[in-house]
């Protein structure tokens, strides 16, 4: 279809207040937080704000008579291009969307529309003691349909995992602008074991399948107690040892985080207040529940990673948690100002390996960074093998780039050489399609086929996932 | 100007990973859900003016101008990026390259000039001319002004007869011993919009000992130019103002307005003036600079004695130039707590931006008003019979709101409040 009639089309179909179609406007929307999208500007033919099913049904009908690529999106927080139209097209833009329909406090559920942000649904639920919870990092930012879309976790998924668990039923407008309920039309059950798991298709489909209009989740109660166990190692394969002691003893806390040196020097560097000691690696443990269960799992777990570590401290006091979690809460942040005229780029940056591989991982990551002369900090989420790397680089510099993006192909192909994987919770998106073979061989197949049956004239947000 | 050349912008630029924590947080972006107005779009827009990649035209600075310069965005930025301040670049370098985008007539030859300021004001001078309607006509802004300007007007709904320039003497002695020799730089919302509060500082300033010399050469502190593209021209206030204070035998130099200390401020200064060899002046300058909320507190070390009972509940609006840009937000508080009878309120989220940004209200009074209604219902909540702010331009868009929708409740400085329980007439 002719660019200008559709522009004109959809802006009487919505509206003119939720469509933009000026030129301009439509570069804002070839952007996530990816690398890639730094690299490249891939700007969409129109912009669409639909704040209703009857809307994004009307939209999804003519994308798909038209055969016109539509790309959702939520706040393109996302670091893997996902949200990024590769094809022109147009964008849906579902962050204006961003009512919290029902809290349904007394069967311990809420039901959201796709646009509301992960921290404010959190605030709101408070209220009734109440949480959701799978915590990214980009809680402040991220819309529940971006989390659904790409199976987001957190720091504390060791306990409570993903988003998947989580999604007790989901609404979609499928390709060709049919609706569907999933987990059951009326259900307001929580366990609920009727039919094909047509939710956790969509979950984790990356925009790929069809748009997420409503979110059904599960909530837990909010733990009454927390406490903070920081232990400090001189040498690195200790602390994934560490770690699985602590499961041995049959203790699962709600977070496990390691900074390793080149974290810890970027901490320092960045806050000389923290002022974190001098080491091979550092954990933090986080553990939630009854203050009685909190203390026991606390002081066994000072027991036993003091076998490992040079140093131990556990706190339960705010300011001193607050206190010995500030490092890693800076860790991002310190990554940006390691060197005056660079900065981390979001590339490389979610691998996951097996817990008994982050040691090997952390150490061969940090000798891919010396082969190719790019600095590199290493943080992650050790409890579940999670390792988040930040490739430090003048991201102007045509040359740098260039070894950047070899390492981040590296580092890649390492996790898949440790049998981990090339993401751990970001996602694939366009950075990490190419990967999609060697990662799942045939299954790939059994990906496109199911793909095809929803999609058949593939206009949901191609160059993605596989 | 070449963007390529503003080093601090470069840097800037570079540390942007995309990652949307400021999005969240901004106030233009919880009204226009959409990502051109987001604080991540403007540094994306920055970018793509200086690589070449948009044009520098109308069109990009009609977008760039969707931002309050409010600074919150800022606050939680991880990568420690001064956005509005990289906004203010780009928007100078469109101006500079479309000179007739914006007549001079508004920022060249009116707030340059303290003379047509003291007219009675050049918002009261061109309302009365031709109406805002035709003021804005002439000056070539209809093109920016998506608000209907007839609106607008009504934010200047109370016409001050007197300035406070015209009321206040250059030199006012103090009562008693005289403490210290304290420059006023009166900026000129105060001087247009809120005469009281000059004069109320001043009451209070002479009666605990400070002679008050406020210069009548003194020009604008160049903050609006900023917002507006003209950093050339607050570049040339700047160097003025530096003279006019340097000259002076002066102990402090005190500003009751947010917006004047943010600007006048040591790092806004050297950032405006980098390399023209200003740095020792400016530092002559600034290490007197106070605002008058800390001034009163730790340097004249006012206290309670004396002050009558002010039976009133009041709440107080954070200035954002003033809560964020620098850090003072007790001070103000502390003042209002020295009153007797006073009982502070705190509304919900203080600092929230209330929409006015000084110019922006009237440029983008549609979208400013829907940034204000948020703030009047935090304000209602309260029940405050005062609400005080330390900002001419939140004052007036306060006052707007408060006559909209809140009774007209009073809108005052707390140096107002505390020169009233002195004693001052009101
Ligand atoms: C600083 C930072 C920290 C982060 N930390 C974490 C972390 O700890 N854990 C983690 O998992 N992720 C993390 N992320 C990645 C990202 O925030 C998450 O993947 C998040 O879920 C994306 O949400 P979004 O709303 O921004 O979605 P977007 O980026 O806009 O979109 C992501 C994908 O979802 C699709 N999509 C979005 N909405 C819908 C919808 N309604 N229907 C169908 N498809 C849709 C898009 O097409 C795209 O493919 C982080 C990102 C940043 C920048
Ligand atoms: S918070 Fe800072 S780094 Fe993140 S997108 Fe905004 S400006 Fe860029
Ligand atoms: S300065 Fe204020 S209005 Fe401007 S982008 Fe930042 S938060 Fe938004």
């Amino acid at each position: 279809m002719e660019r200008n009639a559709m522009k004109e089309h959809l802006k009487k179909m919505l509206g003119a207040d939720q469509v933009l179609t000026e030129d301009l406007d439509l570069l804002y929307y070839s952007y996530d937080s990816s690398f890639l999208t730094k690299l490249q500007m891939s700007a969409p033919d129109t912009v669409v704000l639909p704040r209703s099913t009857e809307e994004v049904q009307k939209i999804m009908q003519f994308a798909y008579e038209n055969r016109i690529p539509l790309t959702p999106r939520g706040a393109g927080t996302g670091e893997t291009g996902g949200s990024a139209p590769m094809s022109g097209g147009i964008v849906m833009d579902l962050s204006s969307w961003d009512d919290i329909v029902e809290v349904d406090a007394a069967n311990m559920q809420v039901t959201v529309r796709p646009g509301v942000i992960h921290s404010e649904l959190n605030d709101h639920l408070a209220g009734f003691n109440l949480f959701f919870p799978p915590d990214p990092g980009s809680s402040k930012m991220c819309t529940i349909g971006g989390m659904v879309a790409n199976n987001a976790s957190g720091l504390r998924a060791v306990k409570y995992g993903c988003t998947e668990q989580y999604i007790l039923g989901l609404e979609v407008v499928l390709p060709d602008g049919r609706v569907i309920t999933t987990g059951g039309m009326k259900s307001k059950a929580i366990k609920n074991v009727s039919g094909l798991n047509i939710t956790k298709l969509f979950v984790g489909s990356e925009g790929i399948l069809g748009v997420i209009t409503q979110v059904r989740l599960r909530l837990f109660p909010k733990p009454k107690g927390r406490g903070i166990v920081m232990a400090v190692f001189s040498e690195l394969d200790d602390a994934p040892r560490a770690v699985l002691e602590v499961y041995r003893a049959g203790i699962l806390p709600s977070g496990i985080e390691i900074l390793d040196s080149s974290a810890i020097k970027a901490v320092n560097e960045f806050k000389p207040h923290i002022n974190l000691p001098d080491a091979e690696a550092i954990l933090l443990f986080e553990v939630d529940g009854n203050p009685p269960s909190v203390e026991w799992e606390g002081t066994t777990i000072v027991e036993i990673v003091s076998k490992f570590a040079q140093t131990v401290e556990w706190a339960t006091e705010p300011d001193r948690m607050a206190a010995l979690w500030e490092g890693r809460s800076v860790t991002a942040a310190a990554a940006t100002r390691v060197r005056a005229d660079g900065s981390r780029i979001f590339a490389g940056e979610d691998i996951s390996v097996p817990l008994s591989g982050v040691a090997d991982a952390l150490r061969k990551i940090r000798a891919l960074g010396k082969k190719h002369g790019i600095q590199v900090v290493n943080y992650g989420h050790i409890g579940d093998g999670n390792v988040h790397t930040a490739p430090i680089i003048d991201p102007e510099n045509p040359e740098e780039v260039e070894r950047a993006l070899k390492l981040v192909d590296d580092i890649h192909l390492l996790a898949i050489e440790l049998n981990g994987s090339t993401t751990g919770e970001h996602g694939v998106g366009a950075v990490r399609r190419e990967y999609a073979r060697l990662e799942h061989g045939d299954a790939v197949d059994m990906m496109q086929a199911v793909k095809n049956a929803l999609d058949p004239h593939k206009i949901m947000n191609p160059g993605k996932v596989f | 100007m070449n963007l390529k050349e503003v080093p601090l912008l470069n840097e800037q630029l570079k540390k942007c990973v995309r990652c949307g924590r400021c999005r969240t947080v901004c106030p233009v972006l919880a009204e226009i859900k959409n990502e051109t107005v987001a604080p991540r779009g403007h540094i994306f827009m920055v970018q793509a003016l200086r690589d070449g990649k948009v044009k520098p035209d109308a069109q990009v600075y009609d977008r760039l101008s969707n931002c309050l310069l409010c600074e919150t965005c800022s606050g939680v930025c991880p990568s420690g990026l001064d956005i509005p301040e990289l906004n203010e670049y780009a928007r100078s370098y469109i101006y500079e390259k479309n000179p007739s985008m914006i007549k001079d007539a508004l920022f060249d030859s009116i707030w340059t000039r303290p003379s047509l300021l003291r007219a009675g004001g050049f918002f009261m001078w061109a309302a009365n001319k031709s109406g805002l309607q035709g003021f804005a006509r002439t000056l070539g802004l209809t093109k920016l002004l998506p608000g209907g300007l007839s609106k607008a007007e009504q934010i200047m709904h109370d016409p001050v007869m007197r300035t406070a320039r015209a009321t206040l003497p250059v030199i006012n002695p103090p009562r008693g011993n005289k403490k210290f020799r304290v420059g006023y730089f009166l900026g000129c919302g105060t001087d247009l919009f809120s005469p009281s509060v000059a004069i109320a500082a001043v009451e209070v300033l002479t009666s605990w000992g400070c002679e008050v010399v406020i210069p009548d050469n003194m020009k604008c502190c160049g903050l609006p130019h900023i917002a507006n593209g003209k950093i050339s021209t607050a570049q040339d206030l700047a160097i003025h103002n530096l003279k006019v204070f340097n000259d002076l035998e002066l102990d402090y130099i005190i500003t009751d307005c947010g917006s004047c200390s943010s600007a006048i401020s040591e790092k806004r200064l050297k950032m405006l003036l980098e390399n023209q060899g200003y740095d020792e002046q400016i530092e002559r300058f600034c290490s007197r600079v106070h605002d008058l909320n800390t001034f009163l507190l730790d340097i004249v070390g006012i206290d309670n004695q004396g002050l009558k009972p002010l039976n009133l509940k009041v709440t107080y609006h954070d200035p954002c130039h003033l809560a964020k840009a620098q850090g003072i937000r007790q001070a103000p508080r502390d003042i209002l707590g020295l009153i007797p009878g006073l009982e502070l309120i705190e509304m919900q989220d203080s600092d929230r931006c209330c929409g006015a940004s000084g110019t922006f209200s009237i440029t983008h009074y549609d979208l400013s008003m829907k940034i204000l209604n948020r703030k009047m219902k935090t304000i209602a909540d309260t029940g405050a019979d005062v609400i005080a702010t330390c900002c001419p331009s939140c004052t007036l868009q306060l006052k707007h709101g408060s006559n909209l929708h809140y009774n007209n409740t009073p809108v005052q400085h707390p140096v107002e409040l505390l020169a009233l329980a002195a004693g001052q007439e009101s």
